[in-house]
């Protein structure tokens, strides 16, 4: 049925997206430029991200045209928008590098600044040697969250703490980031494998609505009595995050909140527990039910990052530590960055329900992902281990001790034995498919739980990541 | 009796020795670990904060059942040793086949395997021994090394590269043991401490972290020791001079900084703290004479030190305080930071029976002085005393770890990245009973590479033939010959 409907499309219909895009662009570009001839300073790192997210922003918007209408030359102008983003990405990260005079990961900005631009390479890679085309719809978006994050962090370069110190501490991150970039690249290639292994939208439906559920949960473990949801605080002028001592963040209550946020919590397991009824009822109809509940949580979802961009400006006062303390909209990149992405989540559902045919007819064949997502984790694995060896022979020289149980760790370690799982099933059981799919998603899981939720729930010697 | 417990014993090998016993406890570690990291853990938290995150009642329960220690608890222990077994019986239970395939390759194809194989080709050809030739020369420029098979009066070749990659879980396995085995080295036979030494103080004993203290079997000395901040005030480096004493000899002189630390007889010293101990190391004040004949002295005082001002008179620096604060008549400090220094000298002459006591506050110049005294003093700087925070480890297993990790990396890159290929050729009649080439090949992983280069080594061996059966064209008498 949207298949047909594509084919009648007439190709002139993706022409006006392209001028609009590019004027967009050219218009933008020119601002930026009148803005360069005032200040008289071109190559600053400042406009070379402006540069990137202007370039970004116009192949995301391209990738998601290609997404929804399927319109092949959208593709062409998407990758080349993403190479000149490219182009602008590395020049500011080898500003950076210049001006830092060490690598770019010593910082939230400097490793996003590095997280950023691997991504966009993964997403030309994976698009040019592998024709996963599409892919740029899922990459862009978080690139451009993940430039737009930046604007709001501290930019400047500051100097390292004496136990930064060290070649290690690079060789361990830059590791750290390819890993996760790998892992990240598996679990968006184990997601096409189940379009095409014609697994039910209803089930991504359920499983995107756990996601973003389990996202909510995650941000409300902050819930404070009254209604309250805590957040790590925010210094507003240093514009980093303060720390009651080594390791432990100080987090400022801010009032009502946390009842909003059950609400929209609520709102967003709706459709889940729809999904879960029809299965027990036996009833399509609540299938229906639940595509207008992701509807509702969608809503709910901007109403909550809304109040929360609202609220955030403010002094509230701390459980853990007497006064008041400023917040900044920035306040908790990771509040910020877990809102964004549920939407985006509940986004990319959309795009599978209405437009999954053509998803099918533009992705390689349910083997082929199969074994591309296999060697993607053929190659995450030995970077996972090189990634803890590396900073266990960092801790020994800094700390005295190659192991200390530290939570960042030991859920380093916990990522390393649900792959090395994986691979044991994959080898000797010989599980293809729908299960090892199943297994490089929860990996993927326990990743974004190492790097976003040890650092923001757990307290530990991590404090710099 | 006897076949019971063979059979009991052999149960239990079959049961460590399967993947799904691994699989169950590797589960298992996932969980026990990730609670350790959700639970506060006693041995990195202060007791103050146990109690306030937890109930007594609850945590006298979680004491007992060692969930505020998960990775020093017994059971932790027993898991991880399980899992240890179960990798060891899992190996020495597949060895046997794999060594088995490793040790003795196959090297001659017969029917069968001929008829199963999915990569293969046969080119008809006119002669068996010249056909088998330039298959060898062929594999030759390919990089392999061709072995000649005699069996059955007929030569088959055979080709193969990285065989040794078979064996490539074992090193990983192997590896994971080694990291293991450092791991209850250090923990049987390891310790961290603290040891805190202000400039010229020397120490033979560390403080652990279970709070018993563990004699050196030397003296370690501190020379010296500072920090050099940056512009905005952070700080940039924390550096000590540390000096081992051996026997009353000097053994050993570093200084030491972070990331790099002193090793002396598998003893390491790591720089990790620096900061003002609360102490006074000098004041340094200019004296002038009361009655304002003769010059300013510049004097600098320890606590309790004594110095001469002239012939009668001299000065004692009785009492020093950081940061003066008078509460209820009591002189407390409210810091061990320098913010608000007082001290107090005691001026002794030989004339005067009571010595006169003088008050100096640096921050409050003005404050009047008590005019018995002989002397005016005035405050010009002061250096309070300092500790240099170091943390001490001994960890004699560390070196099996970091072997283990290098072999484990060897072992992952043999076993993700180097394929094991495998080439036959001989030469087989065909349905019409003619000679023809015969050439197979398999390879354990990336099968789609290993057929494009099998196409590659087909191409090859063809126009190798061509070749050859071009240059008999031009020798006519050879063919003829051989006709």
């Amino acid at each position: 049925m949207a298949r047909t409907r594509v084919e009648r499309q007439p190709a002139a219909s993706g022409t006006l997206l392209v001028v609009l895009v590019g004027l967009g662009i050219a218009f933008l570009l020119f601002m930026a430029f009148l803005n360069v001839v005032k200040s008289g300073n071109l190559f600053t790192e400042a406009n070379l991200l402006y540069a990137a997210l202007i370039f970004y922003g116009g192949a995301g918007a391209l990738y998601l045209g290609f997404g929804v209408t399927g319109t092949e030359r959208y593709v062409r102008y998407a990758s080349l928008a993403t190479w000149a983003g490219l182009l602008a990405n590395t020049a500011a990260v080898a500003h950076r590098w210049y001006v830092a005079g060490h690598p770019p990961f010593a910082s939230v900005y400097e490793m996003l600044l590095s997280f950023v631009w691997t991504l966009a390479a993964l997403t030309l890679v994976a698009e040019k040697k592998y024709g996963v085309k599409v892919i740029g719809t899922v990459t862009m978006p978080v690139a451009i969250v993940g430039v737009v994050l930046m604007q709001l962090l501290r930019t400047d370069v500051h100097p390292l703490v004496p136990a930064l110190q060290s070649t290690w501490l690079h060789v361990h991150v830059s590791l750290a980031m390819l890993a996760y970039a790998a892992c990240a690249l598996s679990f968006a290639l184990a997601l096409m494998f189940l379009i095409q292994d014609k697994m039910k939208t209803e089930t991504f439906l359920a499983g995107t609505s756990l996601a973003v559920t389990a996202g909510y949960a995650g941000i409300l473990t902050r819930f404070e009595p009254w209604g309250g949801l805590s957040v790590a605080a925010w210094d507003a002028a240093e514009k980093q995050d303060m720390f009651l001592s080594r390791g432990v963040r100080l987090f400022v209550t801010i009032p009502d909140l946390g009842w909003l946020f059950v609400l929209v919590a609520l709102a967003v397991a709706a459709p889940f527990v729809c999904y879960l009824l029809a299965g027990w009822r036996n009833d399509e109809r609540f299938y229906a039910l639940a595509n207008r509940a992701v509807f509702v949580g969608i809503l709910a979802q901007i109403l909550a990052l809304g109040a929360f961009l609202a609220r955030a400006n403010g002094s509230y006062p701390s459980l853990d530590a007497d006064g008041l303390f400023p917040t900044k909209l920035a306040a908790s990149p990771f509040v910020l960055s877990g809102l964004v992405g549920g939407i985006f989540i509940s986004l990319l559902y959309l795009l599978l329900l209405w437009r999954r045919t053509d998803l099918e007819r533009l992705l390689p064949s349910a083997d082929a992902l199969d074994q591309i997502t296999y060697k993607t984790i053929g190659i995450a694995f030995p970077l996972l281990t090189l990634m803890i060896a590396a900073g266990a022979y960092w801790a020994n020289r800094t700390w005295g001790a190659y192991w200390s149980w530290d939570p960042k760790e030991t859920w380093a370690a916990i990522t390393w034995l649900v792959y090395a799982g994986y691979l044991h099933m994959r080898i000797t059981r010989g599980w293809r498919g729908r299960r090892a799919a199943y297994f490089a998603i929860l990996g993927f899981a326990v990743v974004m739980f190492t790097f976003f939720g040890v650092t923001y729930l757990l307290p530990g010697l991590h404090a710099y990541a | 009796m006897a076949g019971h417990t063979r059979s009991s014993s052999r149960r239990i090998w079959q049961t460590l020795s399967a993947v799904r016993t691994g699989i169950i406890l590797l589960i298992l570690v996932v969980i026990c670990s990730a609670a350790g990291t959700f639970i506060l853990q006693r041995p990195t938290t202060d007791p103050d904060q146990m109690q306030r995150a937890y109930s007594p009642q609850t945590l006298v329960w979680l004491d007992r059942i060692g969930l505020t220690d998960v990775f020093h608890a017994w059971w932790f222990v027993l898991l991880m040793g399980l899992l240890c077994l179960t990798i060891v019986a899992a190996s020495i239970q597949r060895f046997p086949g794999v060594w088995r395939f490793f040790a003795r390759p196959y090297r001659r194809p017969d029917s069968h395997f001929r008829a199963v194989l999915p990569v293969q080709k046969q080119i008809s050809v006119l002669d068996a021994e010249q056909a088998l030739a330039a298959a060898h020369r062929v594999f030759q420029k390919q990089g392999l090394r061709p072995q000649h098979i005699v069996d059955d009066n007929q030569v088959s070749l055979f080709a193969e590269r990285n065989r040794f990659s078979l064996l490539a879980v074992y090193i990983v396995h192997t590896s994971l043991l080694l990291i293991f085995l450092g791991g209850i080295v250090d923990a049987m036979w390891g310790y961290r401490g603290f040891l805190a030494l202000t400039n010229g103080q020397q120490a033979s004993q560390v403080q652990l972290q279970n709070g018993t203290t563990r004699a050196l079997p030397f003296t370690i000395r501190c020379d010296g020791a500072g920090q050099e901040n940056y512009a905005d005030g952070t700080p940039k480096r924390w550096w000590s001079n540390l000096v081992v004493l051996n026997g009353g000899r000097e053994a050993q002189r570093k200084q030491i900084v972070v990331n790099d630390p002193l090793v002396y007889g598998g003893i390491r010293f790591y720089q990790a703290s620096y900061g003002s101990n609360g102490e006074l190391d000098k004041v340094m004040l200019a004296a002038t004479p009361a009655n304002g004949t003769g010059a300013a002295q510049e004097i600098s005082l320890g606590l309790d030190e004594r110095a001469q001002l002239d012939a009668q008179t001299s000065v004692r620096l009785v009492r020093f305080i950081p940061d003066f604060v008078v509460r209820d008549n009591q002189i407390y400090t409210r810091s061990n930071q320098p913010d608000n220094p007082a001290m107090q000298l005691e001026v002794t002459t030989k004339k005067a029976q009571a010595p006169a006591l003088v008050w100096i506050f640096p921050q409050f110049p003005d404050v009047a002085h008590d005019n018995k005294s002989p002397y005016n003093f005035k405050f010009r700087d002061l250096r309070m005393g300092y500790f240099t925070g170091l943390q001490v480890s001994h960890e004699p297993g560390q070196w099996l770890v970091w072997a283990g990790c290098i072999v484990m990396a060897l072992g992952l890159a043999t076993a993700f990245y180097l394929v094991h290929m495998r080439f036959w050729a001989m030469v087989v009649r065909d349905e019409r009973g003619r000679p023809a080439l015969w050439i197979g090949g398999s390879a354990n992983k990336n099968r789609a590479v290993f057929e494009q280069r099998f196409r590659r080594l087909i191409e090859e061996v063809q126009t190798e033939l061509k070749q050859e059966s071009q240059a008999r064209a031009s020798r006519p008498e050879a063919s003829l010959a051989s006709v």
